[in-house]
Protein backbone atom coordinates (compact mmCIF):
# COMPACT_ATOMS: atom_id res chain seq x y z
CA UNK A 1 0.00 0.00 0.00
CA UNK A 2 1.26 3.50 -0.85
CA UNK A 3 2.10 5.70 2.10
CA UNK A 4 -0.52 8.33 1.21
CA UNK A 5 -3.27 5.74 0.82
CA UNK A 6 -2.24 4.17 4.08
CA UNK A 7 -2.49 7.43 5.99
CA UNK A 8 -5.69 8.40 4.23
CA UNK A 9 -7.35 5.23 5.46
CA UNK A 10 -6.65 6.29 9.04
CA UNK A 11 -7.71 9.95 8.79
CA UNK A 12 -10.63 10.63 11.10
CA UNK A 13 -10.82 14.40 10.64
CA UNK A 14 -8.88 17.48 9.66
CA UNK A 15 -8.17 20.72 11.48
CA UNK A 16 -6.80 24.08 10.38
CA UNK A 17 -4.55 26.33 12.43
CA UNK A 18 -3.41 29.92 11.86
CA UNK A 19 0.34 30.67 12.03
CA UNK A 20 1.51 30.64 15.66
CA UNK A 21 -1.58 28.87 16.97
CA UNK A 22 -1.10 26.09 19.53
CA UNK A 23 -1.94 22.59 18.25
CA UNK A 24 -0.76 20.63 21.30
CA UNK A 25 -0.20 22.28 24.68
CA UNK A 26 2.56 20.81 26.85
CA UNK A 27 1.28 19.51 30.19
CA UNK A 28 -2.28 18.86 29.05
CA UNK A 29 -3.94 15.49 28.64
CA UNK A 30 -4.52 14.10 25.19
CA UNK A 31 -3.86 10.99 23.15
CA UNK A 32 -4.66 11.97 19.59
CA UNK A 33 -2.02 11.28 16.97
CA UNK A 34 -1.62 13.97 14.32
CA UNK A 35 -0.31 14.07 10.77
CA UNK A 36 1.05 17.37 9.47
CA UNK A 37 -0.65 17.70 6.06
CA UNK A 38 0.21 21.26 5.09
CA UNK A 39 2.58 23.89 6.43
CA UNK A 40 5.19 23.48 9.15
CA UNK A 41 5.24 23.46 12.93
CA UNK A 42 7.55 23.96 15.90
CA UNK A 43 8.01 21.62 18.85
CA UNK A 44 8.76 23.61 22.00
CA UNK A 45 9.35 22.87 25.64
CA UNK A 46 8.82 25.09 28.67
CA UNK A 47 11.98 25.72 30.72
CA UNK A 48 12.96 27.97 33.62
CA UNK A 49 14.06 30.53 30.98
CA UNK A 50 10.89 30.40 28.92
CA UNK A 51 9.90 28.38 25.91
CA UNK A 52 12.67 26.61 23.95
CA UNK A 53 12.50 25.30 20.39
CA UNK A 54 13.55 21.66 20.23
CA UNK A 55 12.47 20.66 16.74
CA UNK A 56 10.83 21.80 13.52
CA UNK A 57 8.25 19.59 11.83
CA UNK A 58 7.66 19.44 8.09
CA UNK A 59 4.79 18.20 5.97
CA UNK A 60 4.31 14.45 6.41
CA UNK A 61 5.48 14.42 10.03
CA UNK A 62 3.52 12.46 12.60
CA UNK A 63 3.32 13.92 16.08
CA UNK A 64 1.57 13.24 19.36
CA UNK A 65 2.46 9.56 19.00
CA UNK A 66 4.56 9.47 22.18
CA UNK A 67 1.35 9.29 24.24
CA UNK A 68 0.07 6.29 22.24
CA UNK A 69 3.39 4.43 22.43
CA UNK A 70 4.13 5.26 26.03
CA UNK A 71 1.72 5.63 28.85
CA UNK A 72 -1.68 7.03 27.90
CA UNK A 73 -2.04 8.66 31.29
CA UNK A 74 1.08 10.77 30.73
CA UNK A 75 0.61 14.42 29.94
CA UNK A 76 1.83 15.92 26.67
CA UNK A 77 5.60 16.29 26.98
CA UNK A 78 6.00 19.19 24.53
CA UNK A 79 3.95 21.83 22.76
CA UNK A 80 3.41 21.83 19.01
CA UNK A 81 2.78 25.25 17.50
CA UNK A 82 1.80 26.11 13.92
CA UNK A 83 4.76 27.65 12.04
CA UNK A 84 4.85 30.77 9.87
CA UNK A 85 2.16 29.59 7.41
CA UNK A 86 -1.38 28.25 7.86
CA UNK A 87 -1.30 24.63 8.94
CA UNK A 88 -3.58 21.73 8.14
CA UNK A 89 -3.37 18.64 10.33
CA UNK A 90 -5.07 15.30 10.02
CA UNK A 91 -6.20 13.49 13.13
CA UNK A 92 -5.62 9.77 12.91
CA UNK A 93 -8.33 7.39 14.06
CA UNK A 94 -7.39 6.75 17.67
CA UNK A 95 -9.53 3.62 18.09
CA UNK A 96 -8.09 1.98 14.99
CA UNK A 97 -4.51 2.99 15.90
CA UNK A 98 -4.96 1.61 19.40
CA UNK A 99 -6.36 -1.68 18.07
CA UNK A 100 -3.37 -2.02 15.73
CA UNK A 101 -0.97 -1.17 18.49
CA UNK A 102 -2.54 -3.58 20.94
CA UNK A 103 -2.37 -6.39 18.38
CA UNK A 104 1.40 -6.36 18.89
CA UNK A 105 3.03 -8.75 21.34
CA UNK A 106 3.71 -7.34 24.82
CA UNK A 107 7.44 -7.66 24.16
CA UNK A 108 7.33 -5.49 21.04
CA UNK A 109 5.15 -2.93 22.79
CA UNK A 110 7.68 -2.86 25.61
CA UNK A 111 10.33 -1.78 23.10
CA UNK A 112 8.16 1.04 21.74
CA UNK A 113 7.33 2.12 25.26
CA UNK A 114 11.06 2.32 26.01
CA UNK A 115 11.56 4.33 22.82
CA UNK A 116 8.82 6.80 23.77
CA UNK A 117 10.25 7.24 27.24
CA UNK A 118 13.73 7.86 25.86
CA UNK A 119 12.37 10.50 23.50
CA UNK A 120 10.65 12.27 26.39
CA UNK A 121 13.88 12.29 28.42
CA UNK A 122 15.92 13.41 25.40
CA UNK A 123 13.50 16.32 24.76
CA UNK A 124 13.86 17.45 28.39
CA UNK A 125 17.62 17.21 28.24
CA UNK A 126 17.90 19.04 24.90
CA UNK A 127 15.73 21.89 26.21
CA UNK A 128 17.82 22.18 29.39
CA UNK A 129 21.02 22.25 27.31
CA UNK A 130 19.70 25.01 25.04
CA UNK A 131 19.19 27.09 28.19
CA UNK A 132 22.68 26.19 29.52
CA UNK A 133 24.36 27.09 26.21
CA UNK A 134 22.53 30.43 26.06
CA UNK A 135 23.58 31.14 29.61
CA UNK A 136 27.23 30.24 28.90
CA UNK A 137 27.22 32.46 25.81
CA UNK A 138 25.96 35.42 27.78
CA UNK A 139 28.45 35.05 30.61
CA UNK A 140 31.31 36.92 28.91
CA UNK A 141 30.90 40.37 30.34
CA UNK B 1 28.87 -14.79 32.79
CA UNK B 2 25.59 -16.57 32.06
CA UNK B 3 23.58 -17.35 35.16
CA UNK B 4 20.48 -18.95 33.75
CA UNK B 5 18.68 -19.46 30.50
CA UNK B 6 14.93 -19.48 30.07
CA UNK B 7 13.59 -20.93 26.83
CA UNK B 8 9.89 -20.47 27.60
CA UNK B 9 9.82 -16.79 26.75
CA UNK B 10 9.26 -15.38 23.28
CA UNK B 11 13.01 -15.10 22.96
CA UNK B 12 15.86 -16.83 24.69
CA UNK B 13 16.76 -14.90 27.78
CA UNK B 14 20.22 -14.94 29.31
CA UNK B 15 21.13 -13.21 32.53
CA UNK B 16 24.48 -11.47 32.65
CA UNK B 17 26.25 -9.69 35.50
CA UNK B 18 28.42 -6.67 34.99
CA UNK B 19 30.78 -4.93 37.38
CA UNK B 20 30.62 -1.19 37.97
CA UNK B 21 32.44 0.53 35.11
CA UNK B 22 32.10 -2.37 32.62
CA UNK B 23 31.30 -1.46 29.03
CA UNK B 24 28.11 -3.30 28.00
CA UNK B 25 27.57 -1.87 24.52
CA UNK B 26 30.23 -0.05 22.52
CA UNK B 27 29.15 2.64 20.09
CA UNK B 28 30.02 1.60 16.54
CA UNK B 29 29.97 -2.14 17.26
CA UNK B 30 27.47 -4.47 15.67
CA UNK B 31 24.83 -6.36 17.63
CA UNK B 32 21.05 -6.67 17.89
CA UNK B 33 20.62 -7.92 21.45
CA UNK B 34 18.18 -6.04 23.64
CA UNK B 35 18.86 -5.60 27.34
CA UNK B 36 16.56 -5.19 30.33
CA UNK B 37 17.98 -4.02 33.62
CA UNK B 38 17.15 -6.39 36.47
CA UNK B 39 19.42 -4.80 39.08
CA UNK B 40 21.77 -1.84 39.07
CA UNK B 41 22.09 1.23 36.92
CA UNK B 42 23.65 1.99 33.53
CA UNK B 43 24.67 5.18 31.73
CA UNK B 44 24.11 5.76 28.01
CA UNK B 45 26.82 7.89 26.38
CA UNK B 46 27.93 9.02 22.93
CA UNK B 47 31.42 9.88 21.84
CA UNK B 48 32.19 13.32 20.44
CA UNK B 49 35.65 14.69 19.71
CA UNK B 50 37.29 12.02 21.81
CA UNK B 51 35.09 12.64 24.85
CA UNK B 52 32.17 10.72 26.34
CA UNK B 53 28.98 12.78 26.31
CA UNK B 54 26.39 11.63 28.84
CA UNK B 55 22.88 11.04 27.48
CA UNK B 56 20.83 9.30 30.15
CA UNK B 57 20.91 7.00 33.19
CA UNK B 58 18.67 3.93 33.10
CA UNK B 59 17.35 1.97 36.09
CA UNK B 60 15.82 -1.45 36.84
CA UNK B 61 12.92 -2.32 34.54
CA UNK B 62 14.21 -0.11 31.75
CA UNK B 63 15.31 -1.37 28.37
CA UNK B 64 18.21 -0.44 26.13
CA UNK B 65 19.69 -1.63 22.86
CA UNK B 66 16.23 -1.46 21.27
CA UNK B 67 17.15 1.29 18.82
CA UNK B 68 19.35 -0.94 16.71
CA UNK B 69 16.65 -3.56 16.56
CA UNK B 70 13.88 -1.12 15.64
CA UNK B 71 14.51 -0.76 11.95
CA UNK B 72 18.22 -0.24 11.85
CA UNK B 73 19.57 -3.73 12.31
CA UNK B 74 22.27 -3.30 9.67
CA UNK B 75 23.63 -0.25 11.41
CA UNK B 76 26.19 -0.18 14.19
CA UNK B 77 25.27 0.74 17.76
CA UNK B 78 24.40 4.40 18.06
CA UNK B 79 25.60 4.87 21.64
CA UNK B 80 27.67 3.19 24.34
CA UNK B 81 26.25 1.79 27.57
CA UNK B 82 28.35 1.42 30.71
CA UNK B 83 27.47 -0.05 34.12
CA UNK B 84 27.24 2.71 36.71
CA UNK B 85 26.87 0.17 39.47
CA UNK B 86 27.25 -3.61 39.64
CA UNK B 87 24.34 -4.64 37.44
CA UNK B 88 22.38 -7.72 36.44
CA UNK B 89 20.90 -7.61 32.95
CA UNK B 90 18.53 -9.80 31.01
CA UNK B 91 19.72 -10.16 27.44
CA UNK B 92 17.13 -10.86 24.76
CA UNK B 93 18.05 -12.16 21.38
CA UNK B 94 15.24 -10.74 19.29
CA UNK B 95 15.31 -13.22 16.37
CA UNK B 96 11.65 -14.15 16.89
CA UNK B 97 10.60 -10.55 17.35
CA UNK B 98 12.13 -9.70 13.98
CA UNK B 99 9.44 -11.73 12.28
CA UNK B 100 6.64 -9.95 14.12
CA UNK B 101 8.30 -6.60 13.54
CA UNK B 102 8.39 -7.20 9.77
CA UNK B 103 4.68 -8.08 9.74
CA UNK B 104 3.28 -5.39 12.02
CA UNK B 105 0.62 -2.96 10.73
CA UNK B 106 2.22 -0.48 8.27
CA UNK B 107 0.78 2.51 10.14
CA UNK B 108 2.61 1.46 13.32
CA UNK B 109 5.85 1.03 11.37
CA UNK B 110 5.39 4.40 9.69
CA UNK B 111 4.78 6.05 13.05
CA UNK B 112 7.52 4.38 15.08
CA UNK B 113 10.10 4.99 12.33
CA UNK B 114 9.50 8.70 12.87
CA UNK B 115 9.78 8.36 16.65
CA UNK B 116 13.06 6.54 16.21
CA UNK B 117 14.59 9.07 13.82
CA UNK B 118 13.39 11.86 16.12
CA UNK B 119 15.21 10.24 19.04
CA UNK B 120 18.37 9.81 16.93
CA UNK B 121 18.22 13.50 15.93
CA UNK B 122 17.60 14.55 19.51
CA UNK B 123 20.59 12.53 20.76
CA UNK B 124 22.75 14.18 18.10
CA UNK B 125 21.48 17.58 19.21
CA UNK B 126 22.30 16.78 22.84
CA UNK B 127 25.85 15.83 21.86
CA UNK B 128 26.26 19.02 19.82
CA UNK B 129 24.91 21.25 22.58
CA UNK B 130 26.98 19.57 25.31
CA UNK B 131 30.16 19.94 23.24
CA UNK B 132 29.32 23.56 22.48
CA UNK B 133 28.68 24.43 26.10
CA UNK B 134 31.96 22.82 27.19
CA UNK B 135 33.86 24.69 24.46
CA UNK B 136 32.41 28.05 25.45
CA UNK B 137 33.34 27.46 29.08
CA UNK B 138 36.85 26.31 28.16
CA UNK B 139 37.45 29.35 25.96
CA UNK B 140 36.18 31.60 28.70
CA UNK B 141 38.55 30.07 31.23
CA UNK B 142 41.46 30.52 28.80
CA UNK B 143 40.50 34.11 28.03
CA UNK B 144 40.05 35.05 31.65
CA UNK B 145 41.26 32.48 34.19
CA UNK B 146 39.69 34.49 36.99
CA UNK B 147 36.19 34.33 35.55
CA UNK B 148 35.34 30.91 36.84
CA UNK B 149 36.79 31.71 40.23
CA UNK B 150 34.79 34.91 40.31
CA UNK B 151 31.63 33.06 39.47
CA UNK B 152 31.84 31.18 42.73
CA UNK B 153 33.04 34.16 44.73
CA UNK B 154 30.38 35.56 47.06
CA UNK B 155 30.71 38.97 48.61
CA UNK B 156 29.25 39.28 52.13
CA UNK B 157 26.72 42.10 52.10
CA UNK B 158 23.62 43.34 53.85
CA UNK B 159 21.31 44.92 51.31
CA UNK B 160 17.59 45.53 51.27
CA UNK B 161 15.68 43.74 48.53
CA UNK B 162 12.19 42.99 47.32
CA UNK B 163 11.26 39.94 45.38
CA UNK B 164 8.23 38.38 43.71
CA UNK B 165 7.35 35.06 42.08
CA UNK B 166 8.18 35.42 38.37
CA UNK B 167 5.15 33.45 37.21
CA UNK B 168 2.60 35.18 39.40
CA UNK B 169 0.47 37.86 37.81
CA UNK B 170 0.00 39.52 41.21
CA UNK B 171 2.19 42.50 41.85
CA UNK B 172 3.45 41.41 45.26
CA UNK B 173 6.62 42.75 46.88
CA UNK B 174 8.05 40.31 49.38
CA UNK B 175 10.64 41.92 51.67
CA UNK B 176 14.08 40.36 52.17
CA UNK B 177 17.76 40.97 52.81
CA UNK B 178 20.65 39.97 50.57
CA UNK B 179 23.34 38.39 52.73
CA UNK B 180 25.84 37.45 50.05
CA UNK B 181 26.09 38.05 46.36
CA UNK B 182 28.22 36.83 43.46
CA UNK B 183 28.12 36.58 39.68
CA UNK B 184 26.42 33.20 39.89
CA UNK B 185 23.92 33.75 42.63
CA UNK B 186 22.70 35.35 45.84
CA UNK B 187 21.90 34.40 49.40
CA UNK B 188 18.60 35.95 50.44
CA UNK B 189 17.26 36.08 53.99
CA UNK B 190 13.53 36.49 54.46
CA UNK B 191 10.73 35.67 56.88
CA UNK B 192 9.38 32.12 56.60
CA UNK B 193 5.95 33.78 56.32
CA UNK B 194 6.79 34.57 52.70
CA UNK B 195 7.01 30.85 52.04
CA UNK B 196 3.59 30.31 53.63
CA UNK B 197 2.01 32.68 51.13
CA UNK B 198 3.97 31.83 47.98
CA UNK B 199 5.68 28.60 46.95
CA UNK B 200 9.38 28.60 47.85
CA UNK B 201 10.81 25.30 46.62
CA UNK B 202 13.87 24.34 44.64
CA UNK B 203 13.55 25.52 41.05
CA UNK B 204 11.00 28.27 41.77
CA UNK B 205 11.72 31.41 39.80
CA UNK B 206 11.66 34.89 41.34
CA UNK B 207 12.33 38.42 40.19
CA UNK B 208 14.61 40.07 42.74
CA UNK B 209 15.14 43.83 43.06
CA UNK B 210 18.22 44.68 45.12
CA UNK B 211 18.92 48.18 46.38
CA UNK B 212 22.66 48.86 45.98
CA UNK B 213 24.48 51.25 48.39
CA UNK B 214 24.31 54.01 45.74
CA UNK B 215 20.48 53.57 45.67
CA UNK B 216 20.62 52.00 42.22
CA UNK B 217 18.26 49.05 41.74
CA UNK B 218 19.64 45.78 40.49
CA UNK B 219 17.00 43.54 38.95
CA UNK B 220 17.52 39.86 38.13
CA UNK B 221 15.64 36.62 37.72
CA UNK B 222 16.76 33.96 40.17
CA UNK B 223 16.09 30.27 40.75
CA UNK B 224 15.88 28.78 44.21
CA UNK B 225 18.66 26.23 44.75
CA UNK B 226 18.28 25.50 48.46
CA UNK B 227 16.47 26.74 51.54
CA UNK B 228 17.59 26.62 55.17
CA UNK B 229 14.89 27.49 57.67
CA UNK B 230 15.70 28.80 61.12
CA UNK B 231 12.75 27.98 63.37
CA UNK B 232 13.96 30.16 66.25
CA UNK B 233 14.38 33.40 64.32
CA UNK B 234 11.45 32.71 61.96
CA UNK B 235 13.73 33.46 59.04
CA UNK B 236 14.98 31.38 56.14
CA UNK B 237 18.10 31.64 54.06
CA UNK B 238 17.27 31.12 50.40
CA UNK B 239 20.19 30.23 48.13
CA UNK B 240 19.44 31.33 44.58
CA UNK B 241 21.26 31.11 41.28
CA UNK B 242 21.00 33.93 38.78
CA UNK B 243 18.86 32.77 35.92
CA UNK B 244 18.67 35.91 33.78
CA UNK B 245 20.09 39.38 34.09
CA UNK B 246 20.17 42.28 31.62
CA UNK B 247 23.59 43.36 30.26
CA UNK B 248 23.20 46.69 32.09
CA UNK B 249 22.42 45.02 35.40
CA UNK B 250 25.28 42.56 34.91
CA UNK B 251 27.69 45.47 34.51
CA UNK B 252 26.30 47.08 37.66
CA UNK B 253 26.75 43.80 39.54
CA UNK B 254 30.28 43.42 38.15
CA UNK B 255 31.29 46.87 39.40
CA UNK B 256 29.69 46.24 42.76
CA UNK B 257 31.60 42.98 43.22
CA UNK B 258 34.97 44.54 42.37
CA UNK B 259 37.30 44.46 45.34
Amino acid sequence: MEKDDLLHAYLASEENYAPGEVIIQEGTKGDWVYLLMEGNARVTKQTSSGSVLVEKLKKGAIFGEVALLGNMRDLRCASVIAGDVPVKVGILDGQQMLRDYESLSPELRLLFKALAKRLRTANDKAAALVVAVNRAENMDY
Amino acid sequence: MAIKENKNKIFPVVRLSYKKGDLIIKEGDYGISIYRIVEGKVAVTKEAEGKEVFLVDLEPGEIFGEMTFLGRTEEPRNASVRAREDSVLEVWHPSRLLNEYAKMPPIIKFMTDQTLSRLLRMNKLIVELTTREQKIRKEMRKKDPLTSQRRYFRKKVDLVCHYRPARSSEKVRLPGHIMDMGLGGIGLEASVKNAEMYSHVKGDLFIVDIVLPDRKILEMRCNIQEITKNVRSGNMLVGMSINAISPGARKLLGFFLMP
